[in-house]
């Protein structure tokens, strides 16, 4: 690995300079799910359409249904034809940042702070999902460039902002760019570690799909003394139907809802088991301790490889301070479905409508929205030259062998690849569980940018 | 002698109801703390009236919301002159959701419909600065008309009826001496409808709790852990979902004790009344009864007892996605009590009934608001119900209802357990008020034959 060693130092000497850059991206709010955040997207973007243009690639901004997608492009100068054509992905787009309460530090004023443990952390939102995890890839790339003048490879890199939001709109971009962004294999850098110390190569993602709820009862807000009894309250009404949707061993009840979903082979149960994976510590860490999924399975099957039914957020009737002795109008709930191989977005969302509707009283109506993009669950094939690259550049850096996980978080990109473009990805991610993605004082270790940054250095040195 | 006091009612009329504008532009919500100055200013604005009428009248300060408090003795009084105490309450509910709102709800509106009615707009039109004002303005007829009330009387406004009355009791059982009158004339319920009027004897009680459902100590992505980590809001639809059975009844154990059948006489009397279950849940957009199977509306909201969530909120309830599984999930309830049911036990249980369903790693908290209040029921045959009954028939030229409510009004209670007296409550509230929602109201004419209705009870109590 000559190649990379001088990359490596290269990196090592300039950390301090690609955390700055770091910083400077975290600074913008880009909250692509709340229109008031528009603008900050749209600077999001500028600054790295201004990043990449810095490091030679023809880079352009593209409007699309949604947030503005960067694409950066680089030829590779003198390269033979066959040279590999790599698409690289990642989101500029984060959570919002509420509760703010809660941040020990505001979300868009990135600092670095050390812990007690010694570790420097980068605290800020989006600072591991997924700012800080693609900006370990463009930092390596412009060591070697530093370096080596040239990529050993052809390389279009892709930044989206809806990643967070309805991922409809990036789907749409590529199915209607399916030429520009012709890759041999695509690299997304959006995952976790297998643990602190272990870097983690997915291969099986779950897919996603929103849908919000809202129950109306009577017409307008009534005093629950006086219609307190006759008149139907929708939180009863909407309590009831989510009560209703997991059976008393956390399976899903809605009919037809595990259609296609295929048993976990023998083999992937065995490796996984081997993993070791400690589920009280893994839901210890949070506060929890026993698996709330289908029993039959273990708490990393039920992440991983079992489909969920989830209620994001609930909301109906008087929630501020003190008392209303209200019987509420509406009530509201906001669902997500996680996703495994084989499952049809869209008969998931019709089996889960009639479920629903078959729940709500006569004189009482429903109405749903779907939200956020549908997306499949993917099993990505771990046989290919990329993989065997990444496993061999992850086990240089970390110098342990790298673990073939599954992700509980879908990445609908992947489905999204294979299906417009025919690719598929390659998944490699440093975060770390503790890293409180979509929650407050989410934060990034800079070991793991650090370290993330060399990994894809020494990945680059085995592709060439 | 009446005729003499209602003209000149009559001819106050419009500014009587200016006055009533002023004090409805004072946003007095009691629950919110941000609004307790505005509070302050309502009871200040009630004494400066009430003063000028002649009343010995000032602000009570409270750990909480202030009370007003005035006394008015006729220089005529002797030992046989009744002393009655009015009660109503200048705090309102909060006004959210403020989108709804067809006109500002601090701005007060007067209208005429299409329908050709005459009403005002605003919040506390009806609930309850339009309701106590018919017998502030009552008073002032009197006094402008003949020099002084015929009754010696206490009025006591609070502000806090809206948020649980936390200083009440203390306040009540501190000034026992000086509130002990011979009846109370409460003065915050509806009529039987737009041309009946009615005597409430009979309210549910009432009892507050919120619980917090703790799940995993931080919000989760539910990618991430969604499937093996417990979703509090899944626990607590599961408690909510779990309160009632198929038949409405509520399933908490021991709920009914204290719960007798409704006499068949009583059960009769409504029956007479023709009330229309089908037209009081259309005119809310509903059409099937929620309570118990069984029983009639009357009896589900007059007689019986409830379980109802007022709020429920939990994880991520803004625009767009989160794909959040939250820490914390939270709900307001509030049960409405009838006959002996004890508000103290009734949360006992409730809370037992919760943790049972609460699973070993997740947590439970309980945060009551206090101001629980059992039922009451007042006796038909008191003096003043009768006398207040004749007086309401002359005004109306018809038969005044005696019905249940199914709000609460704890004061009735108190009233009684701690100053010894009973309760009249005639109020001229229509149910189509939107009391609590967007677009509260008051018939002009309520207020109007509200004034005239206390003009005449006012008269009947010195006879």
């Amino acid at each position: 690995m000559k190649a990379a060693e001088p990359v490596l130092k290269h990196i090592d000497d300039g950390l301090k300079a690609s955390l700055d850059r770091l910083l400077e991206l975290l600074r913008f709010p880009s909250v692509g799910t709340d229109p008031a955040y528009d603008a900050d997207c749209s600077n999001a973007a500028g600054w790295l359409k201004e990043k990449l243009e810095g490091l030679g690639f023809e880079t352009g901004i593209h409007e699309t249904t949604g947030q503005p997608v960067v694409i950066g492009k680089y030829a590779a100068p003198g390269l033979p034809s066959h040279a590999p054509h790599v698409l690289f992905y990642g989101h500029y787009d984060v959570q919002p940042a509420d509760p703010v309460a809660l941040w020990d530090s505001p979300p868009f004023e990135p600092e670095i702070r050390r812990g007690k443990d010694g570790q420097d952390r980068i605290f800020g939102r989006g600072a591991s999902d997924d700012k800080g995890q693609f900006m370990t890839f463009i930092e390596a790339c412009r060591a070697w460039l530093a370096v080596h003048a040239v990529l050993p490879f052809r390389l279009t890199v892709l930044i989206e902002g809806d990643e967070e939001g309805d991922t409809s709109h990036l789907e749409r971009f590529v199915a209607e760019n399916r030429e520009a962004l012709a890759a041999d294999v695509a690299f997304i850098c959006d995952t976790n570690m297998w643990n602190d110390a272990t870097p983690a190569i997915k291969t099986f993602l779950r897919g996603c799909i929103g849908d919000e709820v809202v129950v109306t009862g009577p017409r307008i807000d009534l005093h629950s003394g006086y219609y307190g009894g006759p008149a139907r309250n929708p939180i009863k009404v909407l309590s009831r139907i989510l009560a209703e949707i997991h059976d008393r061993n956390g399976k899903i009840t809605i009919p037809g809802f595990y259609d296609g979903v295929k048993p976990i082979s023998p083999q992937t149960r065995k490796d996984w088991a081997k993993l070791k994976f400690s589920h009280k510590r893994f839901l210890g860490d949070v506060g929890l301790g026993i698996p709330a999924g289908e029993k039959d399975f273990s708490a990393l099957e039920q992440i991983w490889a079992r489909p969920t039914a989830e209620v994001n957020g609930i909301l109906g009737g008087y929630t501020a301070t003190g008392s209303k002795t209200v019987l509420p109008s509406k009530a509201m709930a906001k669902f997500t479905f996680r996703l495994v191989g084989g499952q049809n977005p869209k008969k998931v969302r019709a089996a889960f409508r009639k479920f629903v509707r078959e729940r709500v009283p006569a004189d009482c109506k429903v109405k749903f929205e779907a939200a956020g993009g549908d997306s499949a669950g993917v099993t990505v094939a771990s046989d290919t030259r990329y993989v065997a690259a990444a496993r061999q550049a992850l086990l240089d850096e970390w110098q342990v062998t790298p673990a073939m996980t599954g992700s509980g978080g879908s990445i609908p990109i992947v489905e999204c690849f294979k299906k417009h473009l025919k690719i598929e990805s390659l998944l490699v991610g440093f975060a770390r569980e503790t890293d409180s993605v979509h929650s407050p004082n989410e934060k990034y270790d800079v070991e793991c940018f650090h370290k993330g940054m060399r990994s894809w250095a020494r990945i680059i040195a085995e592709l060439s | 002698m009446n005729e003499n006091i209602l003209k000149t009612a009559d001819a106050g009329l419009e500014k009587s109801i200016e006055r009533l504008f002023d004090f409805l532009r004072i946003p007095s919500i009691s629950t919110d703390q941000a609004y307790a100055h505005e509070c302050e200013k309502a009871a200040r604005w009630l004494v400066t009236e009430l003063t000028a009428l002649g009343f010995d009248a000032d602000v009570r300060p409270t750990p909480g919301r202030p009370m007003v408090v005035a006394h008015y003795t006729p220089k005529s009084a002797t030992e046989k002159t009744p002393h009655v105490l009015f009660y109503g309450h200048y705090d309102v509910q909060p006004v959210d959701p403020a989108e709804l709102w067809n006109t500002k709800p601090f701005e007060p509106t007067r209208k005429t419909d299409k329908d050709g009615v005459e009403r005002m707009y605003g919040r506390g039109t009806a609930d309850d600065k339009g309701q106590l004002m018919t017998f502030v303005e009552a008073a002032r007829a009197w006094i402008n008309a003949t020099g002084s009330l015929p009754v010696t009387a206490t009025f006591l406004i609070e502000g806090e009826e809206e948020s649980g009355s936390p200083s009440l009791i203390p306040f009540l059982k501190a000034h026992a001496k000086e509130l002990a009158c011979d009846a109370a004339f409460v003065c915050d319920s509806n009529m039987w409808d737009a041309k009946t009027p009615a005597i409430t004897t009979r309210l549910r009680g009432l009892v507050h709790e919120e619980i917090t459902v703790t799940g995993p100590r931080i919000d989760l992505h539910s990618g991430m852990y969604g499937g093996a980590a417990m979703n509090p809001i899944r626990i607590l639809t599961k408690v909510i979902a779990g309160l009632h059975d198929k038949n409405g009844k509520v399933t908490i154990p021991g709920f009914y004790d204290g719960v007798s059948p409704l006499p068949a006489a009583t059960k009769k009397q409504w029956a007479a009344l023709k009330f229309s279950d089908k037209k009081f849940l259309n005119e809310v957009g509903l059409s099937i009864p929620a309570g118990e199977t069984g029983k009639s509306v009357l009896e589900q909201v007059w007689a019986r007892p409830t379980a109802e969530v007022n709020g429920i909120w939990g994880g991520y309830t803004g625009a767009g996605t989160k794909t959040v599984l939250p820490s914390k999930a939270h709900a307001k309830l509030t049960f409405r009590l009838v006959g002996r049911q004890n508000p103290e036990k009734i949360v006992k249980t409730f809370q037992k009934f919760v943790k049972g369903l609460i699973p070993k790693d997740c947590k439970v908290e309980f945060s009551g608001h206090g101001g629980g209040a059992p039922a009451s029921e007042i006796s038909e045959d008191n003096i003043f119900i009768r006398k207040s009954a004749a007086a309401l028939q002359a005004e109306f030229n018809r038969q005044p209802v005696l019905m249940g409510s199914g709000g609460s009004i704890p004061i009735v209670r108190n009233f009684k357990d701690i100053l010894g007296m009973d309760s009249v409550l005639v109020g001229f509230g229509l149910n189509d008020d939107a009391i609590h929602s967007p677009n509260e109201k008051y018939n002009l004419s309520s207020f109007h034959k509200g004034i005239r209705s206390w003009v005449r009870i006012m008269g009947a109590l010195a006879e």
